[in-house]
């Protein structure tokens, strides 16, 4: 058995690669649909942007790139979407330098797409990327157009019927940082302590441990964890708005709820492998102490 | 049947160049990642100018230099900066980092003073008027904690019997933040694969065979 | 022209001091180190400071503070950019002499190239580097999508493969600490997906069951998360905090001058 055991630790990992290759894969092919089940941070975000009324503004920055994409874009686009459905303001930025802006772009895109209503400069805008964030987020507690002159288009801020009015971030009802790094640790640490404004972070999974910490603290309104934070709010936003609920069920398209199967399967075999090593260390060290007996 | 275009051939080939890595180091997968290398550069080029230096150095000054003249200062600290690539004048450039960093981080002190000691610090301390489950699972579990995990951090004075039991348990409530981290970590590379095959299948695969 | 306070007194600062500083410096050397330091005691207190004296010249509108903010927000993009210069000199150097693996670099500056060229051109022909009014991509943003996109993301990707087999190599429990945090972590991947549910799929009448416990895991996942993994972090962030504002004040006092290239005594 033991023999057995090693020969199976010594095994050439790239098996154990195709493995893991297999285990995601084969749910994309055939989606299995388990159950995803909500957590008290993503009701509490969800609630709150729930609680906000039609002309309230919401700010969404994109603080992630394409390495955590498939994390945080259900997420940003989930926010989008009940904003438009609530038909609160939008405002959105990118403080990730390498390629936040890129999928702010392509999410804005997507989900404007399906409210043919919305118009730009009114109802949502896109103010871009900028470099520096802690100073440019100090700079909004005053006057957001020091810190963002134009829009991603280049139109002067003075220029767009919804930043009429919008001096300071103050103004703002709440931040959703949806983040992978340190930028969502700003938003918190740098506008919720020193300006007030509410925030709501996604973080990736990664960075979450460190955020429950924040949450704890109360300087969080709410927070989504990860992929799994984000089919939680899927779910959610899919029971309240039933034409949602479509697009979140549907065959076609990423969403996070249809990534979960696909996660629970290499979570099992992960927990199988640590298992699996672990049986056959304890083997081996007893073998060894027989020996040495 | 549509056949995917030219781009989805382009990132599902550059997909796979990354992904040939596993299997063992070779050609395709060194010229993906030297290809990343340098578009991310570029990418930082085409970004900053763009979305900073146009917008809050180059129009300003170009629409109103009157109000706006001022700029011209930190136009010339950023190019300081880069005088540290000329051996003979690279002192020069200290000027400009040295501003570049206090500022930055200064603007990191009252960070971290206002928005991590203090609430972090007023989270810790719980009011033990009420002596129930909730109170021992969550708020003396927590403050036991936190004050644990700092005992543990304390390196100024050498650790006696008691405070060494008080790190041990610091260092037990470290193990279980890492092994919830270790589990969380899991979760995101794994997604990150999930996107990457999603796209390969979906994207990729499924219109090739017909499925699309 | 417009000649504020909080304008002339930043300039005066950050402008006139360091010329002054670079004409005395160029015959005397010792002032070359000097004299920085004391411009970055007012770049580093000015920020501070204007957080808790509420005084006009220099935290209100037309004081110090703002202004500083905006200037600052410029020298981060000049910044940024340091280190292409840097990756410019090596791939060139390569590639001049012929290291081993210079087509590589060939590559890399081609990259580059591209990219930045079609971010300056975005710049020069105002086009911008997102979408055209008519909704078409950028050559930028092209090469965003279709390039830098799925390299990014498949780079990181592969971290799951490698997660994977350290698990099964190197994650044991050879003492009580990696015993603990063998545990946690096993019970946070159980916990965080419907793993039960998935396990009791091809047994019907066990379904209700594991949907109950699978419940009761997710709480215990939460409180874990909650409760001590929250203590474990919030200690990590007050600790790391006075870290990062003691090294601060040491910073602006010129105690530590080591990111200038300056040794203590310098």
């Amino acid at each position: 058995m033991a023999g057995m055991l090693d020969k199976l630790l010594s095994l050439d990992r790239r098996w154990i690669f195709l493995l893991v290759l297999l285990c995601v894969g084969t749910p994309i092919v055939m989606p299995i649909g388990l159950p995803v089940t909500t957590t008290g941070s993503t009701r509490a975000a969800f609630d709150y942007i729930e609680s906000l009324k039609p002309g309230n503004y919401v700010w969404i920055s994109f603080d992630y790139g394409p390495s955590s994409a498939p994390e945080n874009d259900p997420m940003a686009e989930a926010f989008l979407r009940q904003c438009f459905a609530k038909k609160i303001r939008v405002i959105v930025c990118a403080f990730y330098p390498l390629g936040g802006l890129g999928l702010a772009t392509n999410s804005l895109a997507k989900v404007t797409a399906e409210y043919p209503n919305l118009r730009y400069g009114e109802d949502y805008v896109n103010l871009g990327y900028k470099d520096g964030a802690a100073a440019v987020m100090r700079r909004l507690g005053e006057d957001i157009a020091e810190a963002f002159p134009a829009d991603v288009r280049g139109t002067p801020l003075a220029q767009l019927p919804i930043m009429k009015g919008l001096r300071s971030i103050r103004q703002v009802q709440l931040v959703c940082s949806v983040a992978t790094g340190v930028i969502g640790e700003y938003w918190i640490t740098q506008v919720h302590s020193q300006i007030g404004t509410p925030i709501i972070i996604g973080p990736t999974a990664v960075a979450a441990p460190k955020y429950y910490a924040y949450l704890n603290a109360g300087q969080l309104v709410g927070m989504l964890g990860g992929m799994k934070g984000a089919a939680e709010y899927e779910k959610l936003l899919a029971a309240r708005y039933p034409d949602m609920a479509h697009f979140y069920q549907s065959t076609r398209g990423f969403t996070a709820t249809k990534g979960m199967d696909g996660q629970t399967v290499i979570h099992a075999v992960i927990i199988l492998f640590i298992l699996v090593g672990n049986v056959a260390y304890i083997m081996s060290r007893r073998a060894a102490q027989k020996k040495g007996a | 049947m549509q056949l995917p275009g030219l781009e989805t051939w382009i990132a599902a080939f550059l997909t796979l160049a990354c992904m040939s890595f596993l299997y063992k180091d070779n050609p395709f997968f060194r010229f993906a990642e030297s290809l990343f290398a340098g578009i991310s550069l570029g990418y930082f080029i085409g970004i900053t100018l763009n979305q900073t230096l146009v917008p809050n150095l180059i129009q300003p000054l170009h629409r109103d230099f009157a109000q706006n003249w001022d700029l011209l200062v930190p136009g010339l600290l950023g190019v300081l900066l880069y005088m540290r690539y000329v051996p003979k004048i690279g002192w020069i450039s200290r000027y400009a980092l040295s501003i570049y960093v206090a500022y930055y981080i200064g603007l990191d002190f009252t960070r971290r003073i206002h928005g991590e000691v203090l609430p972090q610090l007023a989270r810790a301390i719980v009011p033990l008027t009420r002596f129930d489950s909730h109170t021992i699972f969550y708020s003396l579990i927590f403050s036991l904690g936190v004050f644990s995990v700092l005992i543990y951090f304390f390196f100024s004075k050498e650790q006696d019997a008691v405070t060494r039991r008080i790190a041990r348990l610091g260092i037990w409530f470290l193990m279980i933040s890492f092994g919830a981290a270790f589990g969380f970590t899991v979760m995101g590379r794994v997604a990150l694969l999930i996107g990457r095959l999603n796209f390969l299948i979906l994207d990729w695969i499924y219109p090739m065979v017909g499925l699309g | 022209m417009n000649l504020e306070f909080g304008r002339l007194a930043l300039v005066f600062l950050f402008a006139i001091i360091p010329v002054v500083g670079i004409a005395l410096g160029i015959n005397s050397p010792g002032l070359r180190a000097r004299i920085p330091l004391f411009v970055a005691f007012f770049a580093g207190t000015i920020p501070i400071i204007s957080l808790y004296v509420p005084k006009k010249f220099l935290s209100g509108p037309t004081g110090m503070s703002p202004r500083l903010d905006q200037w600052l927000i410029i020298v981060y993009a000049f910044a940024i950019l340091l280190g292409v210069v840097n990756v410019l000199q090596n791939s060139t150097r390569k590639i001049v002499r012929r290291e081993s693996g210079w087509p590589f670099s060939i590559v890399l500056l081609a990259g580059l190239f591209v990219t930045g060229g079609a971010g300056v051109y975005g710049a020069i022909s105002r086009k911008g580097i997102t979408l055209l009014p008519d909704g078409t991509a950028t050559p930028f943003k092209w090469i965003q999508d279709q390039f830098f996109q799925p390299l990014q993301s498949t780079i990181f990707a592969l971290l799951a493969f490698f997660m994977a087999s350290a698990a099964f190599r190197a994650f044991r429990a050879r003492n009580t600490e990696a015993t603990i945090l063998l545990l946690a972590g096993g019970l946070v991947m159980a916990g965080r997906v419907p793993l039960l549910e998935f396990l009791a799929a091809p047994f019907p009448p066990l379904q209700p069951a594991a949907a109950g416990a699978s419940q009761a895991l997710g709480k215990l996942t939460e409180w874990i998360m909650d409760t001590p993994n929250g203590a474990a972090q919030s200690g990590i962030i007050i600790g790391a905090a006075l870290g990062a504002a003691s090294m601060a004040i040491r910073v602006i006092l010129g105690i530590e001058r080591g990111y200038l290239g300056l040794g203590r005594g310098e």
